[in-house]
């Protein structure tokens, strides 16, 4: 029993940072309909943007969120003008942004590699260990805020995307782009905001699992997958639905560790995403478009 | 009068491609090359069919698959572990065994195949993943994160270089032969437009399947050669991510969907790598992503693609800017 509220508690509070990642490269794809190969990139370097600013700045993880963010997102507005726009009209979707935006990725990750090394890095603070007891099992004060911040951020994305202009303006996009340009949309301008959203939601995802996990240039690809999963199993833009499939597919993870070798639970995000992809394209939540 | 329809292999493509053939096998004893450059040379060979197979269903069939690892990987083990029996099987047959069970595995990505574009390209990375990490679990088999050695002398890897040309060839003559078919037409529909190629008879479900197979087998067996070429493999190597990415990154180089293409992405890629790996091994990754984003923004179609651009600014390319249209 004891093992059992262990196993739930972790997939809850591992359930907050799968979703993290996830907003960000569903708010992409449901806007602009392009993959965003290079997410498990921006992750990375919001990983090492906290870790630079706590390591030489000696700014804590979580004050330095605001900074990640700002600058991610400028990392995506320039993703976007500079490499995304150019995309042949009608390649957007196809094979084309999938390999651009790779090779992005491949770029990011060799930046890291130059400047930081390919060692395994960790950001320590002093309550990096601590943990508070909870229903009988001890929680990692670190967890407890990565879960609060994941939760309060689709709250904030929610708020944003159905209380603000930008919001109505970006969903509108969203449904169809060449009716927003005759009533005064620049679509142009709210597909670079997106894109810029979209990575700093990347970019706090990175910051967040940078205060928990161990991390290198290569990290991101298993998250940038995991967000896939999520991604399709929540169904597009409806941030509950990616609430609930992070939460189906960290309970999956958590609790195959009961039956299966260690090794292999890494296996299982892939499994599921290959089987979700296959029967239920359209997500399990449907297909809203955000909001 | 009705037409004729054009030869499946014009005489003087054929005559070119023996005459290319004969001087590639006379090399190693004409030119004296040395065990670095036959190697290098053999390794080339290797590379380019996997490309070249890779390209029928990134290219032709428009199917972009990270994937292809798997197979690689799948054909390398199973004809490794046939060599290491006794008695071992001769090693073209276990060669052979490989690609069977590569096409025989790749059947089994089956339902992937009902997705497109990036759907099924994202499904991929996911089966290639999870393959690696079954097989890297999987130690009586594959050896573990420890890895094989194969029983290979020296002698039977000089010789490798022409069971490396052989297997190059086919493919080669099998591209060409697929793309000028009518099985290349309905691969070219079926990238086109799906339902409009179901509208006009072509079953696209058995022809993904069939040219998936078909191209998971030649991967297998170009991944046996392999293993027998480095007579050391590892699954976290065979298996990985990065081989995957290297099969498109050949194509993408070349040309994606030509016939040619590939060949010339990987020599290309193969030299590039070499050199990199000895000069610049920290800039190696990035090189790659930098090419890649200039190919995609600049020139779709590779290398190839600025050949055709070359032939017709010097007014002779209206033919072969005919064929680049629709690759």
């Amino acid at each position: 029993m004891g093992r059992f509220v262990d196993l739930t508690v972790s997939a809850v509070l591992l359930a907050g940072l799968y979703a993290t990642m996830a907003y960000g490269l569903g708010l992409i794809y449901g806007v602009l309909r392009v993959v965003n190969l290079a997410h498990g990139g921006v992750i990375m370097a919001g990983a090492y943007m906290g870790w630079v600013l706590h390591s030489r700045a000696g700014l804590d993880p979580y004050l330095s969120i605001p900074l990640v963010v700002a600058a991610t997102f400028g990392l995506g507005v320039v993703m976007y003008r500079v490499l995304v726009r150019r995309l042949q009209r009608g390649a957007a979707g196809g094979p084309a942004s999938l390999l651009l935006l790779f090779g992005v990725w491949l770029v990011l990750r060799n930046a890291a590699y130059l400047l930081f090394s390919g060692n395994d890095q960790t950001i320590r603070t002093s309550y990096s260990t601590r943990a508070l007891p909870l229903l009988g099992s001890f929680v990692s004060v670190n967890r407890l805020a990565v879960l609060a911040i994941a939760v309060v951020t689709p709250v904030l994305l929610h708020l944003l995307l159905t209380r603000t202009y930008l919001g109505r303006a970006i969903r509108a996009v969203a449904q169809n782009a060449d009716s927003c340009t005759l009533v005064g949309i620049d679509v142009e301008r709210i597909y670079t905001i997106t894109f810029g959203i979209g990575s700093a939601l990347a970019g706090l995802a990175g910051v967040l699992s940078a205060t928990i996990f161990s991390f290198n240039p290569a990290f991101g690809s298993g998250e940038l997958l995991k967000s896939f999963v999520v991604v399709v199993l929540g169904g597009l833009g409806s941030v509950f639905g990616a609430g609930m499939a992070a939460l189906i597919l960290a309970v999956v993870e958590v609790f195959a560790i009961l039956i299966l070798p260690s090794y292999l639970t890494a296996a299982v995000g892939f499994v599921m995403l290959v089987i979700v992809l296959v029967i239920r394209p359209g997500g399990l939540f449907g297909q809203r478009v955000l909001g | 009068m009705t037409p004729r329809p054009p030869a499946l292999v014009p005489a003087r493509t054929a005559l070119l491609f023996a005459v290319a053939v004969v001087i590639l096998a006379a090399l190693p004893p004409v030119l004296r090359l040395s065990p670095y450059s036959h190697n290098l040379v053999t390794l080339t060979f290797l590379m380019v069919s996997g490309a070249l197979a890779w390209n029928w269903m990134g290219g032709y069939v428009g199917q972009v698959s990270f994937g292809h690892a798997a197979m690689f990987g799948l054909g390398g083990f199973v004809a490794a572990r046939l060599m290491l029996l006794e008695p071992a099987p001769p090693a073209p047959l276990a060669w052979l065994a490989g690609g069977l069970a590569a096409g025989i595995f790749a059947l089994g990505a089956h339902p992937t195949l009902r997705l497109r574009g990036p759907y099924f390209s994202i499904a991929t990375i996911g089966l290639g993943e999870a393959a690696r990490l079954l097989f890297t679990y999987w130690e009586d088999f594959t050896g573990g994160a420890s890895g094989l050695s194969l029983p290979i002398d020296a002698d039977s890897k000089y010789w490798l270089y022409w069971w490396g040309l052989g297997l190059m060839a086919a493919v080669t003559a099998a591209s060409f032969v697929i793309r000028r078919s009518t099985l290349g037409l309905q691969l070219l529909a079926i990238k086109a437009d799906v339902e409009a190629a179901a509208d006009v008879g072509v079953n696209a479900t058995f022809y993904q399947d069939l040219v998936f197979a078909l191209s998971g087998a030649v991967v297998g067996v170009t991944g046996g050669l392999y293993a027998s070429y480095f007579s050391f493999i590892e699954p976290n190597d065979m298996f990985g991510f990065d081989r995957s990415i290297s099969l498109v990154l050949m194509s993408v180089i070349g040309g994606v969907g030509t016939i040619f293409g590939p060949v010339l992405g990987a020599v290309v890629f193969v030299l590039l790598r070499q050199f990199l790996l000895a000069s610049y091994p920290q800039l190696y990754l990035g090189l790659y992503g930098l090419l890649l984003i200039f190919i995609i923004l600049f020139e779709p179609l590779g290398l190839s693609g600025l050949g055709f651009r070359l032939l017709r600014r010097f007014g002779r390319g209206q033919k072969a800017a005919a064929k680049a249209s629709i690759a």
